[in-house]
């Protein structure tokens, strides 16, 4: 009986964890999604979410964004993963892919402010062209380019595991059987490494979604995101039940999307 | 065949410099003997300079780094003790709840995490700064570090448990002679993990930090937000040779691991 | 008779409602290499299981030298087992997992050396002290862990199926070593396996296991010779068993004729099966043979051929013999009285030797 004293003595730091900064924060936030700007319990919040058409165009232009963003990475991602697996030292070359991921997000939208802007080096080279000056910062171009620029290296990730997970023995079996590379492609690669594209997906998507920083410094508040949103009503306006509400909202699009893509938790932020 | 090959390395070619162009860009400025990003003039150190001297920068990296460092260390320990805890259990509800309660800040967007952390603090009437900071990161790194060892965990084989007490280990002596070690590089790793999303994280520090606390992200985003200096251009490219660095180091970790393995 | 240094008693293993232990009762004497044989799924890894500690037994006594040690935890028997994968220690090299069970002892350095090295040397693996667990092959990898657990010293060396993973040839090799092993550390082995030539090769008692209980026990050579059942006739040995009556002691009736035997005891008419070893039967011309057989196919198994017939009423018959026979012909079996086992339904072991002592007897009076 001490021994299993001694083993919840174990268990209690994860399960203070868990209590404290999981579950505890979440009720907390669907509780204030029920608390109106002078502490009253109120469905208000949600009533304005769904009448006022601000709120709904809000998300829906978000959702589009991520949308957009999500797509673009995945046609892009796809054969990059695709090409790297067959490369000779595909561990080292993913390596790069991913080593863009540990420089601050900040910095790399830092570095866009400097090529996008207007005496920026694309500006100057368009300059040069004849064609130029043009307003590309604070685009919903640049938004869109910098998101999936930022995303990329999260959907070649789970693409190239996938890939690597897959015994190539089917694809020589699809090939004696008499597939073209097109045939083994569609009919095999694909649908064995849709797992990996699902993954992709959701480490990509949910994050566009709450993209806020990047809505400021790339896309000069054009884009609104659910993200800013919910940042605007708890930093600025300090309205913290709509800022839940919208917090919810997120949270439902979220159990949405793994539900459509799956079991799958590779990890991204 | 060549021709695939071909077109293969064009596309692979172009989506790195892709990848890698605005990195290299922030860096080659930094060398500039200018005030912005355009018109790369002279070649100068005064960025790097000016950096070394600017003290509140130097003490906020140093802060993020000690933050970094706390928070992945405690995660790696509440981490791993979560992960024996979840191999422990062998009823699959059980072992599925806890699995989905702790991917929940895995999958979170780090605006639910932040907004939801900061009613907690506030709720808590926990004074904004570098305690909450430090909480907060070593709430979302724990699930990192028990995502990292779990699967290692998992296919542990478990007659290997058997033998460590058919040769006299007690309990603890099995945990620490025999689980932990054989655990090595997949702790490590996850301390590592939960080291760099810390260093990296700005959105959930954002909400937390209140006022008079900041780390380099809130920093580089407060700066960025006035335009651009050229001293953020040197401390990017410092920082890239800190992320090479690490991750150099974490590509010999697991190729050391991987020929080990394999021999 | 040795002295009894392992003895369960009345042990049943539960696990919610299947029973994968009925009732087990076995004695192990010291200085014995004792095999527990049966297909998988049968229970005798639960039985070595429950010996070395890693599971409870729903009920019964587990005594070791006489003392119950049910509550006695793995880490403080004086058991050691051998494991079906090894479960040697991926992150240690050689040396580390041979002296890991010393080292927790507190055994002075040089000791611990001396040991290791000796143990290393009893399974021929000196010199590999410092080689990486991954580095060495499947059955360098059996030899350590058999080292792991002889260098503890136990009074009990427990093996689980450890030859499995071998090929056949190093598998041949190691029953070799092991059985000598065993002679020359004098302590009891415990050997677990669902290979009948296995256990047949090296044991001086096996127990044949099926369903959660001990159908037999017994030397190699009785069980061989004397299957109890049609289960253990079938599962040693290769065997043709057919139905017949017993007339009378010492007249059988199968295949509709009567045939001198050996075996009597049973009552007059009582319906039994018979059992013939195919190395027993001898080929002879069709007038000659006692059966008449019609050869369908054989095997060239490199000692002997393996022939499969049929008799005119379709029963199928296994015969070993020297020289090959041709295909599709016409062939007569012979074999001796002494070559005919009878085995009764239902019969225990105990029922079984107590009819043996009997009309042996009578034999010896005559």
């Amino acid at each position: 009986m001490k021994n299993k004293y001694v083993q919840w003595l174990f268990n209690l730091p994860y399960l203070l964890w868990l209590a404290l900064f999981v579950i505890i924060p979440l009720l907390l936030i669907f509780y204030y999604s029920f608390i109106d700007l002078n502490g009253h319990f109120t469905l208000a919040n949600y009533a304005t979410y769904f009448h006022s058409g601000t709120y709904l165009k809000m998300t829906f232009n978000s959702v589009w964004y991520a949308f957009l963003v999500t797509a673009i990475a995945l046609l892009v991602s796809y054969p990059l993963a695709y090409f790297l697996h067959q490369t000779k030292h595909k561990q080292l070359w993913l390596l790069l892919v991913i080593l863009p991921t540990w420089i601050n997000l900040l910095l790399k939208a830092y570095a866009f402010i400097g090529i996008f802007g207007q005496n920026g080096s694309i500006n100057t080279f368009l300059s040069l062209l004849g064609i130029g000056p043009k307003q590309i910062l604070f685009t919903d171009f640049s938004f869109v380019f910098v998101a999936t620029y930022i995303e990329i290296p999260f959907m070649v990730l789970p693409i190239f595991n996938n890939m690597e997970e897959l015994n190539p023995s089917y694809i020589n079996a699809s090939r004696d059987l008499g597939a073209t590379s097109w045939q083994t492609f569609i009919k095999v690669i694909w649908p064995l490494t849709l797992p990996g594209v699902k993954a992709g997906i959701q480490a990509v998507f949910i994050p566009s979604l709450s993209l806020f920083m990047l809505t400021r410094l790339i896309g000069g508040n054009r884009v609104i995101t659910l993200g800013t949103a919910i940042e605007e009503h708890f930093l600025t306006t300090m309205n913290w039940g709509m800022g839940s509400t919208i917090g919810v909202v997120l949270i439902l699009a979220m159990v949405l999307i793994m539900m459509i893509t799956g079991e799958h938790h590779r990890k991204r932020r | 065949m060549r021709k695939t090959f071909h077109w293969r390395n064009i596309y692979i070619f172009v989506m790195f410099i892709l990848l890698y162009l605005p990195i290299f860009y922030l860096i080659g400025y930094s060398f500039s003997d200018t005030k912005t990003m355009a018109h790369f003039q002279g070649f100068t150190l005064q960025h790097y300079d000016d950096l070394f001297n600017d003290t509140r920068l130097l003490q906020i990296m140093l802060v993020t780094l000690l933050v970094a460092l706390l928070s992945s260390l405690l995660a790696t320990l509440i981490g791993t003790l979560g992960a024996l805890w979840i191999n422990r259990v062998s009823r699959s509800l059980a072992r599925n709840t806890l699995l989905s309660l702790n991917n929940i800040l895995m999958v979170s967007p780090d605006v639910i995490i932040g907004a939801s952390l900061l009613i907690f603090f506030t709720c808590l009437h926990v004074q904004l700064g570098f305690w909450t900071v430090l909480l907060s990161h070593i709430a979302f790194s724990v699930p990192i570090v028990v995502l990292m060892i779990l699967p290692k965990l998992d296919e542990m084989d478990k007659s290997m448990l058997d033998a460590a007490a058919d040769l006299g280990a007690n309990t603890w002596q099995t945990l620490t002679r025999v689980i932990l070690p054989y655990l090595t590089s997949s702790i490590l790793a996850g301390f590592f993990m939960a080291f760099t999303y810390s260093l990296d994280d700005f959105a959930v520090t954002f909400f937390v930090t209140g006022n008079g606390f900041e780390t380099l992200s809130i920093e580089i985003y407060s700066r960025a937000r006035q335009g651009i200096s050229l001293e953020i251009n040197a401390l990017s490219g410092i920082l890239f040779i800190f992320a090479l660095v690490l991750v150099i180091g974490y590509y010999f970790i697991s190729l050391h691991t991987q020929r080990k393995r394999n021999r | 008779m040795g002295k009894t240094i392992v003895e369960l008693r009345n042990i049943v293993k539960k696990y919610d409602d299947s029973v994968i232990l009925k009732n087990i009762n076995i004695k192990l004497e010291e200085g014995k290499f004792y095999t527990l044989l049966g297909p998988s799924g049968c229970g005798k890894t639960t039985i070595l299981r429950i010996i070395g500690g890693f599971i409870d037994a729903t009920s019964g006594d587990i005594l070791f030298n006489g003392k119950r040690i049910n509550d006695v935890p793995t880490n403080h028997r004086q058991v050691n087992t051998v494991f079906q994968d090894y479960a040697l220690f991926p992150h240690m090299n050689v040396f580390e997992n041979v002296a890991f069970g010393l080292k927790l002892q507190h055994i002075p350095k040089q000791t611990i050396i001396a040991k290791v090295q000796r143990a290393l040397k009893l399974v021929h693996l000196d010199g590999y002290q410092d080689r990486e667990i991954t580095a060495l092959s499947g059955g360098q990898k059996q030899r350590i862990a058999i080292a792991r657990a002889i260098v503890m010293k136990p009074k009990v060396l427990l093996l689980d199926e450890p030859l499995s993973a071998l090929d056949a040839k190093l598998r041949k090799e190691m029953q070799y070593e092991l059985r000598s092993l065993q002679q020359r550390l004098g302590i009891t082995f415990l050997f677990v396996t669902h290979d009948q030539e296995e256990a047949l090769a090296m044991s001086d008692e096996i127990f044949v296991i099926n369903h959660g209980q001990v159908l037999q026990s017994g030397s190699p050579v009785s069980i061989y010779d004397e299957p109890l059942n049609h289960f253990v006739a079938d599962f040693i040995g290769e065997s043709n068993i057919i139905p017949g009556k017993m007339i009378k002691d010492y007249e059988v009736e199968f295949l509709g004729k009567r045939f001198e035997c050996a075996d009597a005891g049973m009552r007059p008419n009582e319906p039994i099966e018979v059992v013939l070893r195919p190395e027993d039967l001898d080929i002879t011309l069709p007038q000659q043979g006692k059966i008449i057989v019609t050869v369908k196919s054989q095997l060239f198994r490199g000692d002997y051929y393996e022939i499969a017939a049929v008799d005119e009423d379709d029963n199928e018959w296994l015969i070993h013999a020297i020289n090959p026979v041709t295909n599709n012909s016409t062939i007569g079996i012979t074999f001796d009285p002494e070559d005919i086992h009878v085995m009764r339904f239902n019969e225990s072991e105990t029922d079984f030797d107590a009819r043996l002592d009997q009309y042996e007897g009578e034999e010896r009076e005559k």
